[in-house]
This record gives structure tokens, sequence and C-alpha cells, in this order.
């Protein structure tokens, strides 16, 4: 058998358990109370946002994030605004195949809210910032130290196949700077689409 | 003289160590503290009754609300009940009023329960020490408790074969106070367990020491056999006065 319709089988597979899974519509509605933890792993591919003429660097590659987050409150709020406001921490790996091949990683605390939706489908909006190390700093002309900062902000969607399992799709936006630490700190803007699972206990 | 570098070095990693762990420990940690605590079961005096002196008691009704707002009740909830009256030894059997068998000529008391519960997680505050917490780093972990309120208030009526009515009512709160790492679902189900038990417990107590007027001699069987319960519409509000649409029945073509 050559590989193609092997990666077919398994495809194929796939599709058959997410639609058997999907059909469960009933038990799917996730029940997150106060201490409810999410392990997620997320990856997505980093675009460059130049902002100013200054910005001259177009750096790209993947990104991988693998996340821990508890739920804090029960449901609150009102209306379309009910949700659950959820902490975590982040460990962020970038890739930088543009301009140069190098590295990233980043240690960040974050901040979720996660709308009630309709249940099985939930948007959140979450928030994200701490330490990052890279070697790209330095051998660019916006980031001049290797010990940086990054900030996250973004929302995304959460399509609950089991209580307990979700898939996700967003959409982040990240800076890289150093804080004004070291000269010149122009930053980095980038884009970051992603798609991930969340296991919820 | 100089310090030696290696033995500051082990110093700095002991410190950091008992540091990591002290955290790690404390940060983890979770009680509940019982704002209302139960002392009547120990204050209970036993009370006895013959086995031919219990009756049957029926459960009619069993209502549950949350802040305020009436709710479906759980089966765990009001299995624990039912067990909880079953325990008192003063009722032969316990039967849920859908299961009930009416039967003729047989002394019976007849139960409606309200239980109502108040959760409050100060969502707030959790939301507002959460974003402290995080923008700590988490470093702040142990030095930063979160707090879960929950409320139980029991109305138990008890009506009598001849009709007379006895009303119970017990009371029971308590917090859970953790550390953000020592959140589970479980620690808020210790939580509700525990108030539920006290609470439980207090209604239990006060129901033996009524075991006189319900055992079965304690009254004649009202002639008529015939109970009268009043029956009223439900109050209508009047933000819920929208039309109800009716669909005449379609004639049907012989």
């Amino acid at each position: 058998m050559t590989p193609s319709p092997i990666a077919a089988l398994i495809a194929f597979a796939v599709v058959l358990s997410f639609l058997r899974m999907t059909c469960q519509a009933e038990d799917t509605v996730p029940h997150l109370t106060v201490g409810s933890q999410e392990i997620s792993l997320s990856a997505g591919y980093l675009i460059s946002v130049r902002l100013t003429d200054q910005h001259t660097t177009k750096q790209s590659g993947p990104a991988v994030m693998p996340s821990w987050a508890m739920v804090l409150t029960d449901p609150i709020g009102w209306r379309w605004l009910r949700g659950q406001l959820m902490l975590g921490a982040e460990i962020v790996y970038i890739q930088f195949q543009e301009p140069q091949l190098t590295h990233g990683v980043g240690f960040t605390p974050k901040i979720k809210w996660l709308f009630e939706g309709t249940g099985r489908l939930r948007p959140y909006v979450e928030f994200a910032g701490g330490p990052f190390y890279t070697d790209l700093g330095g051998q660019i002309p916006e980031e001049s130290a290797r010990f940086n900062f990054i900030l996250t902000a973004g929302g995304g969607l959460s399509w609950f196949f089991t209580p307990q399992l979700s898939f996700n799709v967003g959409y982040r936006f990240h800076h890289i700077s150093n804080a004004g630490t070291r000269y010149p700190n122009l930053g980095l803007n980038a884009s970051l689409p992603f798609g991930g699972f969340s296991f919820y206990f | 003289m100089n310090a030696n570098p290696s033995v500051d070095r082990h110093r700095l990693s002991t410190l950091v160590c008992c540091g990591l762990i002290l955290c790690a420990t404390t940060g983890c940690s979770r009680w509940i503290e019982m704002t209302d605590p139960s002392t009547e079961m120990d204050e209970r005096t036993p009370h006895i009754i013959a086995r031919d002196e219990q009756v049957p008691l029926i459960v009619d009704r069993i209502r549950t609300t949350r802040n305020g707002s009436p709710q479906n009740p759980s089966v765990e909830t009001e299995q624990r009940i039912l067990n909880s009256l079953a325990d008192i030894g003063l009722f032969s059997r316990l039967t849920p009023g859908n299961e009930s068998v009416s039967v003729s000529g047989e002394k019976t008391v007849r139960a409606r329960l309200l239980f109502d519960e108040a959760v409050d997680p100060h969502a707030g505050a959790a939301a507002w020490k959460g974003i402290i917490i995080g923008a700590s780093m988490y470093l702040l972990t142990p030095f930063i408790p979160l707090e879960y309120d929950y409320t139980a208030h029991l109305s138990l009526e008890l009506e009598r074969w001849d009709g007379q009515i006895k009303r119970y009512e017990s009371h029971s709160a308590g917090t859970a106070r953790y550390h953000l790492f020592g959140a589970t679902p479980i620690m808020v189900d210790e939580l509700k367990g525990h108030v539920t038990e006290s609470c439980l417990a207090a209604l239990a107590s006060q129901i033996a020491n009524d075991t006189v007027f319900f055992s079965a001699s304690s009254a004649p069987l009202s002639v008529s056999g015939i109970r009268s319960v009043s029956v009223k519409p439900r109050p209508i509000r009047p933000s819920a006065s929208a039309a109800i649409h009716i669909s005449a029945p379609t004639p049907v073509e012989p």
C-alpha cells in the first residue's frame, strides 16, 4: 500500500469519528464549573504585520502553543456577554522561517473570557503576556535584544464535540518587544490565525 | 574573607527549592468553613417508636430554587433528602408522590419540601484576584485565597392523616476557601455536601422531636377519608401576557 491511500484511510477514519461525535448532540453541551480545567494545544502560522514605514522585517513561521487554564467563575454577565472567566498559562514556541531560520519561546499567563454562546459553540476572547526569548533579536533592525516580552490579544470559537473535548479556531495579534530595556526597540507585530484542540476536566 | 561561590550557589538553590515547595503546597490548599455549624445533632435525644406505630410517608412535592429562581430538582438531591427522611426511622416506608398508591383507610403523612439554595461564587472578586495572580506570574497564588459561598434553606411541611400540619425549617451555610491551584469542581461538591448534610441533620432532629405527633395512635383517621385540596391558577405576571396561539382542529373531510 502506498502512503497516499494510507493517508486517505486515516482521513476517512477521522471524518467518520468526527461525524459520529457531532451526531451525539444531546450530551455535548459542556458543563464547566469553578475549578474545571482546560489543557489545550494550538498551532498556527505567524504572518508579519508592518505597522510603520520603519518596520521592514517580514517575519513569518509556524507557532505552537500548549496551554493550561482554569475556570474561575460560574457563568456571569447578561445576554450575549454572559460567560466564564478563565485564568491560565501558555508556552509559545515560534519558528521564524523568515527573514532567517531562528526560534523563539515564551511563557505567558493568560486570561480568557469564554462566552456561553449556543452551548456547543462557545466564542472566547483572550489576552496573554509574558517573557519571550528569541535568537532573532539582534539580527533585525526592529529588535536589538534576545530577551523580549510578548503580548497577545485575540479571540476564537470553540466547538464542543463532547463536554470534554473542543475544536478551536481563532485569530491573535502578537506584539514582541523588549519594553525599552535596549534600543532600537521598534517591536515586531504579527497576525496569527490558529487551530487546535482543548480537553476539559 | 571571600565567600565560597559553590556554597552560595548551594544556599540559593536550597532557598529556591524551599520557595517552590512552599508555593506548591500552599498554592494547592483548600478548606471549608461552616458558618452555621449544626449543634443540634449532638443534643438530639433518641426517640423510640414501635414498629406498628409507624405510618408511611408520601412525598407529595420537592421544589428546588437556586438564588430565588425555580430549578428542576436534581435526582441526587432528591434521593438524599428521601434517604435522610427514611433514616429518621419515624416512618414505615417512604413513597414519592408520583408512585403513591392510595390505600383506603391507611394513615399516612404527606410531605411537601422546599429546598432553597443560594450560591455566591464571588465572581467579581475571583476575576480581579485572577488578574492579579496572573499578572504576578502566579507568584502570588499562595497569598491570595479565593472564596465560594453556599447556603441551603430547607422548609418541610408534614401533613398528618387528620389534616394537621407541622412545619419545619433548617438553615445552613458554608464557605470554601481555596488557592488557585487547589480549585476543582469536587471542592464545590464537597461544600454543597457538607452544607446539605448539616441542613438535613438539623431538620431530621426537629422531626424526631415530634415522634409522638406522627405515631399511628396519636390521632384517629378522619371519618370521610377524603382530603380536600385547593385548586388555583398560577399567578400570571403582566409581562408574560403574550398571546397563546390556539389552533382550531382542522375539519376532516368525510
